[in-house]
Order: structure tokens, then sequence, then C-alpha cells
């Protein structure tokens, strides 16, 4: 059994008053000393894959494994339980508390765990000189440098020595030669056989992975060729959170985009006519669709991948923004 | 043992929270110290109200007081009759001893207030008393009233023995000094005989308005009602009881807006601190622990600003025009009340931090 298991996975939560689904039908495995990276523009799910696993989200369906627990049915104590035994988080923020020192950020996952002082005090100090910081556990993160207040956050996650490490970009904040330093811990981490999942947008962590999860949509490449579609009265073009390759323009009749409300209502967001175009977001950025778009009675319109769309708006004649 | 270890966290984290904000908790507890410092002083000068009508009508030996029938009380509405009267009430079966007593005020002018010749006029309560007999009071200086001119005072006025004094114009000497012996909210009493009180109050007239006598009388008394002592101080505490429920209003809402600038700055906290509540949550801290530790922060801060109240209010209330009189017991109470307060203040601010959704500790913190 995969220390880490996510079978089809759907994450869905209401945002703005929009229905989102930032994970639908995901699944992944990782071995023990495995090294995941999920790789993605921001907004593709990263952060909320890990939510999940670390017990903060709770999935619309689909299962997750950590060490054969089911993490998705748990509840208050064995919730709690879960979030400081089975999994350690490194958060992109860092996210130490100001007004405790290095020793202290360690030392307060222990004791809330029902630690001693001293034995707490002790795993802090030993943590701390794993991640070389010793002579900085009396400083409070606002005296440390992000390299170093970084490397405090791998020691808090570590604290209580989970299965699954959770780092999420753990290098947004840092130059590189802090860069270096974190990257090598983390690195390291996954020896005591544990599972280390990163989630980054930064394509240069990806030769320290042993698994790569690319979490940007992809359209099927048969959806990247070029179309002409006519399309009935109401017909639907693409639909809110699909994955889409194509950037649409209009040659005949009229468009309608839509974003569906969480409570079931629809938002208009635009109308396009002749010779303008729409729908160039989620191939630009690796994101779903975020709106639904129909046919307002009768139309044609022409589907063109992004590299050609690019070379068609280059040309004086070329159709008008939306 | 995990979980005396996990409350420890809970300290740790709210006690280096307040050291790192400390500032802004002392300039609360200042604030708010002085806040329970004047809801202190208030709760004293409501107290004074009681605790005088205790010391006067001990002062005067508890009597027992007979009065006209249909009269509110001998203080607040005397109704005048003969003094002759009390005649015939000394012969009632179970009346040990009976005199009577003229109850009624004037104005002091001169050597009044301070011992000094200011000028200052004041109102004052004037007992006429048969000098030795029921209701002489007890002095803590000086004689008894004995002659025509004499007067005994409470030592509130600030006069010494052997000064001169006006009461309606009429000059006395003062003879003997009384403590505590005021009524309506710090007035105080002068005692002078009866005669003298029935010349500043009755021209002259041979009146009295209460007879206060020993010993209970067995059966009724014609024309006079027997009140006891929870009537007379009813009847003392009529005048001003508009006045006490007002101060005990205003020290209600002291209270409170010392539990609403605690509550505020907890609150603050709270918000400032929501992704440190995330974090915790994050790695297993149960929402109750930061409910408590919140909760924890509003209670220290409320007995800070509790202990600077104690100690402000000294020289607030010396201060004051009114007498201010706290007992040990309302000092005690202080404790008590700033963990009603702390409490009461945390509620909101440690709803919100136990209800925080651990997941925002996740993003990039901007």
């Amino acid at each position: 059994m995969s220390l880490l298991e996510i079978d089809n996975l759907t994450v869905e939560y209401s945002s703005g008053g929009y229905r989102v689904r930032p994970l639908d039908r995901f699944s992944l495995a990782m071995e023990r000393g495995q090294l995941g990276i999920l790789l993605g523009a921001s907004g593709c799910g990263k952060s909320t894959l890990l939510s999940v696993i670390a017990g903060l989200l709770r999935p619309k369906s689909g299962s997750i494994l950590v060490n054969g627990v089911e993490v998705s049915g748990l509840t208050g104590a064995a919730l709690s339980r879960h979030r400081r035994t089975s999994v350690g988080v490194v958060f992109q923020a860092f996210n130490l508390i100001p007004s405790l020192s290095a020793r202290e950020n360690v030392e307060i996952v222990c004791r809330t765990a029902g630690w001693s002082h001293a034995r707490s005090r002790r795993r802090a100090e030993e943590l701390l000189e794993a991640v070389n910081l010793t002579d900085r556990s009396s400083h409070r993160p606002g005296a440390m440098s992000g390299g170093q207040q970084q490397r405090v956050a791998i020691a808090r996650a570590l604290a209580l020595d989970p299965h699954v490490v959770l780092a999420d970009e753990p290098t947004a904040h840092l130059d590189y030669i802090q860069v270096d330093s974190v990257l090598s811990i983390l690195r390291n981490l996954t020896a005591a056989n544990r599972v280390v999942l990163i989630a980054t947008h930064d394509d240069r962590l990806l030769p320290l992975s042993d698994v790569v999860v690319e979490m940007s949509p992809r359209a099927a490449p048969s959806a990247e060729a070029e179309e002409h579609r006519r399309l009935g009265d109401g017909e639907v073009l693409f639909s809110q959170g699909e994955t889409g390759a194509l950037v649409y323009i209009v040659e005949e009749g009229r468009v309608q985009v839509f974003r569906r409300r969480d409570d079931g209502t629809e938002e208009v967001l635009n109308e396009y006519g002749p010779g303008a175009y729409f729908g160039e977001l989620a191939p630009m950025f690796g994101l779903p669709r975020s709106a639904t778009a129909r046919a307002l009675g009768p139309c044609t319109v022409s589907g063109l991948p992004l590299g050609e769309f690019r070379s068609t708006i280059q040309g004086q004649a070329g159709p008008r923004p939306s | 043992m995990t979980r005396a270890s996990s409350a420890a966290a809970v300290v740790l984290v709210s006690a280096r929270d307040m050291q790192w904000r400390l500032l802004r908790f002392l300039l609360a507890a200042v604030a708010t110290g002085l806040v329970f410092g004047v809801a202190l002083m208030m709760s004293g000068v409501s107290n004074s109200f009681s605790v005088e009508i205790t010391h006067t009508l001990q002062a005067l030996g508890t009597p027992t007081w007979i009065v006209p029938v249909g009269g509110p009380g001998p203080f607040t509405d005397p109704t005048a009759f003969p003094a002759s009267d009390v005649d015939a009430i000394r012969h009632v079966p179970g009346i040990i001893a009976a005199d009577p007593v003229l109850v009624g005020r004037a104005l002091t002018t001169g050597a009044l207030h301070g011992g000094t010749t200011s000028g200052a006029e004041s109102d004052v309560n004037v007992l006429g008393i048969v000098p030795g007999g029921v209701g002489a009071p007890k002095v803590v200086a000086g004689h008894a009233v004995s002659g025509q001119d004499a007067a005994v005072l409470d030592e509130s006025i600030g006069a010494r023995v052997g000064q001169r004094i006006a009461l309606n114009g009429v000059p006395f000497t003062v003879v003997g000094l009384v403590d505590g012996v005021t009524y309506f909210a710090g007035e105080p009493v002068v005692f002078v005989t009866l005669q003298a009180a029935e010349r500043l109050n009755t021209g002259g007239a041979p009146l009295a308005t209460a007879i206060i006598a020993r010993g209970v009388p067995r059966g009724r008394i014609p024309g006079f009602t027997r009140l006891d002592n929870a009537q007379v101080r009813s009847d003392l505490a009529r005048p001003t009881a508009q006045a006490a429920q007002t101060i005990q209003l205003i020290e209600v809402l002291l209270w409170l807006v010392a539990a609403g600038i605690i509550g505020a700055i907890v609150y603050l906290s709270a918000i400032e601190r929501r992704r440190d509540f995330a974090v915790l949550k994050a790695v297993g801290t149960p929402s109750t622990f930061l409910f408590a530790g919140l909760m924890l922060q509003a209670v220290a801060l409320a007995f800070g600003a509790a202990a600077i109240g104690v100690v402000v209010e000294i020289p607030m209330s010396h201060g004051s025009a009114m007498a201010v009189r706290l007992s040990a017991l309302s000092y005690l109470a202080v404790p008590v009340v700033a963990v009603v307060v702390g409490v009461v203040a945390s509620v909101v601010p440690a709803r919100k931090a136990a209800r925080v959704d651990p997941a925002i500790a996740f993003g990039s913190g901007k």
C-alpha cells in the first residue's frame, strides 16, 4: 500500500458567490521516500490539494489515505490528531507566530500534542540543529531572514515526525541562496521514509522530484485543432470548469458568455457579435473555463489554437478584443 | 498530563502575544483601569448612602421612633406636634424612656467648612434633642449638647471644638464633635437643644416632629405610630433613592465600558492573529484552546486594569465632594468583577478565533 493514496478526489467550494471546482476526480499515489512536485499556475488547485491532505478542507467526494487512514472522514479529536501527527505543513508565507522565538515556534507543536516542556524543548533544539539554526533559536521570526524562517517552518513541520510533509510554494519568498539550503533540506526529508509533496509553479524544482504532477488543466490533443462550429439557439459552446485550448471568434450571430452562481442563477458577463473574440484566458493561463458560452440564436464561430490566434490578431483586419 | 501540557502551550502563546503587543495592552490596561477606578468610586458613593444611614442610626442609639399617624417618617416630611405629647407616651407600657426630637434643616454660614471664615453657605440637618436624653449622640471630641447656644457637629463639617458657627444666622458654639453622622447623601447633622431647634425651625413654638424612645410600646398609642428600624432606614433613604439608582446604573455602564475596551483590544488582537490561529489549528490545536487563550488574555488584561483601578480610586475618592465608602469586601470583589468583565469581553473575539478556517494558513499571506 502506498503511504499516500488519493483516489478520484473532487473538491468544490463556494467563492464570491460562484461554485468553484479546483480538483475534479484527481488521483495520485506516492510511496515512502518519494518527493512529489505539484506543478501548475496559481489557481490550479495545488494549495487546495495540500489543504485536503492536511485535513484542513473537506473534499466533495473521493478518498485520501495517509498511511492507511482515510482522512476525508475524520472529525473532531481524530482530525486534530491527524493534523498534528500524520502531516507536517510548510507554508508559503512561513506562518511562524511572530511573538514566539524560533525554538518556541517548533516547541509549541509538541506542547499542543501533550509533550512535557523538557521533551518539547529538546525536540525543538534537535530540529533547529538539523536545519542549522541552533544559534538563532532564541530569535523571533522578525529578526530572521526569509530562508531562516522557512527552515524554522520546516523544523516545525517535522516536530512530531509526520508521515507526510506538505510544502506550499516553499521557495516563493526566497532568494537563490536561501532557495538552495531550503531545497536540500526538503530533499533530505524523504530519507526518513516520508512522502514529501511540494506545490510550486517553479519548474526549477523538477530535478528534485520522484513524481511530477502537472496540475494545470490540459485539453486533449484532439481539442487543440482549429474548428468551425455552427450552433443552434441556446447551444453551449463550452462550459464553466472545462479545460479549453481554443480561442473563439464570432463569425455570424451572437454568443452570450455567462457565469453560473452558487445559487443556480446565471450572471451574464458579455455578449459578442461578429468579429469579437472570447475564451482566450483559459488556454493562455492553463486554467479551466471560468464561464459558459452559448449561442443567442443561430451562429457560427471559429476556434483557433492559441498560437494561431496570436498570429491572427497581429493582422490589421483581425478580430477585436472582447 | 496531556491536557495540562496543551493548556500550558495556550498560556505560553497568550503570554508571549501580550509581551509582543505590550504597549497596546498597557495602554488598554491604563484606560480600563481608569474606568474601573471611576466605577469603584461610584460604588463607594452608592455604598455611602447606605452606610451613613447605619452610622447615623447607631449614633442615635438605634431608638424606637414614634411619629404622628399618617406621616411618611421622621426625616423626610416631619409633622410637628406639641412636644408635651411625650408625657403621655412616657406612661405607655413597654416604654422605658422617651424624649421629643425636632428634625429640621438650617443654613450654616461663617466659620464652617474647614474652620475658615470664608462665608461659604451650606445646608445641614439639625436635630433638636433633650440634653442627656434619648437620642443624645456619643461625642468623639468635646462634650454633649448642654446649653442653649451649644452645638455638637459632625466632623465632616471641619469645625473645631470651641469654634463659633451660625445656623440660619443664629450663633452657636461648637461644644462637641460626632463622627459619621450624616444623611441625605453626606449632609452633616448638627445637634442642638430642643429649644434651640425650636428657635431655628418653629419660631420658638414648643413643637416636636418625633418621639424617640427606649423600649417598645405594648399596644397602640392614640394618634401615633411606632416605626421600626427598617422603616426609619427607608425614610432616610427615600430622598437619595433615585440618585443611588442612577449611580448604580452609571456603575454598571462603567463596567460595561471597561468590558467594551477590553473586548475591543482583544478583538483587534484576534483579527490580527487570524493567520496564527489558522496555523495553530492546522497543526492540530483544538479550537477550545484558542478560545481559552483569548479569554485568558482578556482576564489578564481585566486583572491588570482592576489593579490600576484600585490604585487610582484612592486619589479620585479623596477629590470627591461626596462621601466614598468602600469596604474591604468591595475591594475583594474587584478581581471577581474583573474576571466576569474579562470573560464577557472575550466571548466575541474568542469565538472569532475558534472559528478561523485553518485553510487560510495556505496562500501567500498577503
